[in-house]
């Protein structure tokens, strides 16, 4: 008993600095954002009480309008592709090869640059002539040859598969083997036709989409709550980028699990790739995608910086998320702070993310992962 | 199919090998290109941070800042300019010898073009502030002297063209007594019809209609040619008042930033990983419901009380700020300490404390308690001794989460502008350089920042992966 109290005394010493910081920059600063959210402060009068006025203004705020729409979208849009495309590109590479921690090196590094940095990056990609338009004018540019190369390795491989299942050998239609065959062969072939001038490249304009500096969002003529801005649309797919690296290695190291023995019972039983990825791949890994897609929601529903950093590169409304509003609210440059207004709004950010953390709870209580 | 014959079923074997060998090539093809994928945008950057104007379309990575004939030639300019191969300059007494070649069509007749040392500033922003020497008030420029006459053909897609190509020299001398200057940029103009071909260095950019090649500097050095862009960061982003280098103050204080906040988390963390792994005490699973409700509360709902609390101090008394109190009568912002005050608080630092120090067997304190240790001793000289690796993970976590941390630093470092970190700083970089279109700086400052987190990345790769099992390794 004696041993317990002074165990007691000791672990509330050891704790007090790590409790004294929860206690000012946590718990008051909850209780605190919480009274101001019914208050008109404004950083510099004392508050005054004005019960919910903040909360029922917010729904007639353009701004915060924008800004819930934008962080919904962002969020579902943002989580839906890269959640998709990490599990693919892990299911693409669900090989023991060795080498892969080089590799695995390569695809972390967008994830753990600073996102000041990448986002920096990305906003000299997508100025009007920047790498982006120049990427999609070489893709217009080579669009024939490309077509006729994906043709010829079509056709190649059809005719192989034709041949070797006369052979009576078992060739899916992706047969590695065949494949890099077709690939080299359509390659060569391709060269010649260019060569030859048979197939070539188009004169076409260089592209000057406009990514930054315009109100358009798509799709064009959508309804308020499913136009996607332009400037948010190049956000989406900068955190796309710099994402799916860090989730698809993380479902590779499921996928690293899941016996081998699974996919071949299933090719006996004549599933094809397609079937296996949707039979097996995707439910062995729920529980990795429950985790995914609760970290991918969190993170996008309090996306900030890349709003920061866009500044006024972009109009504000076209990039605004609830983050920033309530940031914007705080700090609004020559106006007025409304610190009560910019509180409520952040109650209603906590709200959403106290939604998606309850709602994953519940799923994985109810999938038994 | 079914008959069990030996030779079938080994040429089958061999059938399925193959699959296996080609399946594995086309692996690492695709790995290969995701790779590419993923680290293209950074490196592409990385590269066009070295051309003069990186938004020059079309992008591409066939640069002058790459080609070897350019280094050497700058090398020998900035060596003829200052005596410094590397960094280059201007000096009393420099004699730097030039050419200029140009291709004459047949019907032109070639005029010796006009040479002259402008007056330009380096750069917008606020490099465009500062008073500068200019070489244009020491430079002069000698006669210029014809050289090579050869005749050669053109070809520009529409059939050759018959001309001659005509080589011009000069010497740009510094004349007098005076400072030394870092740059010399130079202005060649040619009559019309004469077409701009090659010159000792590479021009940085052809001017009215391919007329005017305007050179930046023509006494750089090797450094000075290839690194412009960075070069310029150190030289021409300076405090206005103070002429101290910005860039230098910013990683300076990003230093500082990631020290103080790694001693800070080290410490904190350790003693509260420490108490919950090792001590039984009540309101235990009260301390462990309020940290996972603390990782879910979003930022903004924190950063407004927290803002006030390092203007303020906790509370005021009466309008009067608590902070007086404690010596910080403009109260904490603006000022690093209030940073990584404000930034101390990490619960996933003390997660991976607890976890670790779960992992060491109770045994090994069992032989301090007999001594007769209290919990001080057994944790400062047993247990965190043994802590090392753990210890070692987090400080590289710690220094990454530091370096690449922008939401704090916003809020609470806005002026002067020394007192920002890394992050900030480059923010204010695009402010001020984004929106005259002179990305160079903004690369180049970009990437520097990025290399400290790189560098200790491939160095320790293992510790960033076990952060990322950590829990998400997002704070």
């Amino acid at each position: 008993m004696r041993n317990h109290r002074s165990d007691t005394v000791a672990a509330y010493l050891f704790l007090l600095p790590f409790l004294a910081l929860l206690a000012v920059f946590f718990l008051y600063a909850t209780a605190r954002a919480v009274y101001f959210s019914f208050t008109d402060y404004d950083l510099f009068r004392p508050p005054n009480w004005v019960g919910w006025r903040n909360y029922v203004s917010l729904f007639s705020d353009a701004l915060f309008m924008a800004a819930l729409r934008n962080s919904i979208l962002f969020a579902a849009i943002v989580t839906a592709v890269q959640t998709f495309l990490a599990l693919v590109m892990a299911a693409v590479l669900n090989q023991r090869v060795r080498g892969i921690g080089l590799f695995r090196a390569a695809f972390y590094m967008p994830s753990i640059t600073s996102s000041v940095v990448i986002t920096l990056i990305f906003l000299w990609m997508f100025q009007r002539r920047g790498l982006i338009n120049y990427l999609n004018e070489s893709l217009q540019r080579a669009a024939p040859v490309l077509l006729a190369f994906l043709v010829l390795v079509v056709a190649l491989q059809a005719l192989q598969v034709a041949w070797e299942r006369r052979r009576s050998l078992p060739a899916g239609w992706a047969d590695p083997a065949l494949l890099v065959v077709s690939l080299l062969v359509a390659g060569a072939v391709t060269w010649v036709l260019v060569v030859t001038g048979v197939v070539g490249y188009r004169d076409v304009a260089p592209v000057d989409f406009i990514w930054l500096q315009t109100r358009d969002s798509i799709p064009a003529g959508a309804p308020f709550w499913l136009s996607v801005p332009i400037p948010l649309a190049a956000i989406m797919i900068q955190n796309v980028f710099t994402t799916i690296p860090t989730f698809m290695l993380m479902y590779l190291a499921a996928l690293q699990d899941v016996p081998r023995s699974h996919y071949e019972a299933a090719a006996i039983d004549g599933a094809n790739a397609t079937q296996q990825f949707f039979r097996i791949t995707i439910p062995s890994v729920a529980p990795v995608t429950f985790l995914v897609l609760t970290l991918s929601m969190i993170g996008t529903l309090q996306m900030f910086d890349q709003v920061a950093v866009f500044g006024d590169a972009a109009p504000l409304r076209s990039v605004v998320t609830l983050a920033y509003f309530v940031y914007n609210r705080m700090f609004p440059g020559a106006q007025t702070p409304e610190v009560g207004f910019a509180a409520a709004g952040a109650m209603f950010l906590a709200l959403l993310t106290l939604v998606v953390v309850l709602l994953q709870r519940r799923l994985v209580r109810s999938e038994g992962v | 199919m079914l008959a069990p014959d030996p030779r079938a079923a080994r040429a089958l074997e061999h059938w399925q090998a193959r699959r296996r060998w080609a399946r594995a090539g086309l692996v690492y093809a695709v790995m290969l290109a995701f790779a590419i994928v993923f680290v293209g945008p950074l490196l592409f950057a990385a590269i066009s941070s070295l051309r003069t104007d990186p938004l020059a379309y079309p992008p591409t990575l066939a640069i002058p800042q790459l080609q070897p004939k350019n280094w050497s030639a700058a090398a020998r300019l900035g060596n003829t300019g200052a005596g410094d191969r590397w960094f280059g300059g201007f000096e009393p007494g420099a004699a730097v010898p030039f050419e200029v070649t140009y291709f004459v069509p047949d019907g032109v007749e070639p005029s010796d073009p006009e040479v002259v040392v402008p007056r330009r500033r380096p750069g917008a922003g606020l490099g465009a502030v500062l008073a500068i020497e200019f070489a244009a008030d020491h430079a002069v420029v000698s006669p210029i002297e014809r050289r090579a006459d050869v005749p050669m053909q053109v070809d520009d897609g529409d059939g050759a063209i018959a001309g001659r190509r005509v080589t011009y020299a000069f010497t740009i001398a510094y004349e007098g007594e005076g400072p030394r200057i870092d740059r010399l940029p130079l202005d060649v103009t040619a009559a019309a019809g004469m077409r701009y071909l090659d010159s000792t260095l590479t021009a940085s950019r052809l001017e009215r209609r391919g007329r005017t090649a305007s050179f930046d500097n023509v006494a750089p050095g090797v450094l000075g040619y290839v690194l412009r862009n960075y070069v310029r960061t150190f030289q021409e982003v300076r405090s206005p008042a103070t002429r101290e280098s910005l860039f230098l103050a910013w990683i300076g204080n990003s230093f500082a930033f990631a020290f103080f906040r790694i001693v800070v988390t080290l410490a904190i963390a350790s003693m509260a990983g420490y108490a919950l792994a090792r001590l039984r005490f009540r309101g235990r699973e009260t301390i462990f419901v309020l940290v996972l409700f603390a990782q879910m509360v979003p930022l903004q709902v924190l950063f407004i009380s927290n803002y006030l609390v390092l203007r303020d101090g906790i509370f005021t008394i009466g309008g009067f700020p608590l902070s007086t109190l404690w010596g910080y009568p403009g109260g904490m912002l603006n000022s690093l300490t209030g940073l990584v005050f404000v930034t101390a608080l990490n619960a996933g630092a003390v997660f991976i404390m607890k976890q670790f120090f779960e992992s060491i067997p109770r045994e090994v304190e069992e032989a301090a308690m007999i001594d007769g240790a209290g919990h001080w001793r057994r944790y400062w000289s047993v247990v965190l001794p043994m802590a090392r690796p753990a210890l070692g993970a987090l400080t590289i976590l710690t220094f990454q989460g530091a370096w690449n941390d922008f939401f704090w630093p916003f809020i609470v470092l806005t002026s002067p502008e020394t007192i920002k970190t890394l992050p900030i700083g480059l923010l204010s970089f695009r402010n001020t350089y984004g929106a005259v279109g002179d990305w160079g700086l903004i690369l180049a400052g970009a990437v520097m920042s990025a290399l400290p987190v790189i560098v200790l990345f491939v160095v320790f790769q293992r510790y960033f992966l076990e952060g990322v099992s950590f829990g998400g390794g997002k704070e």
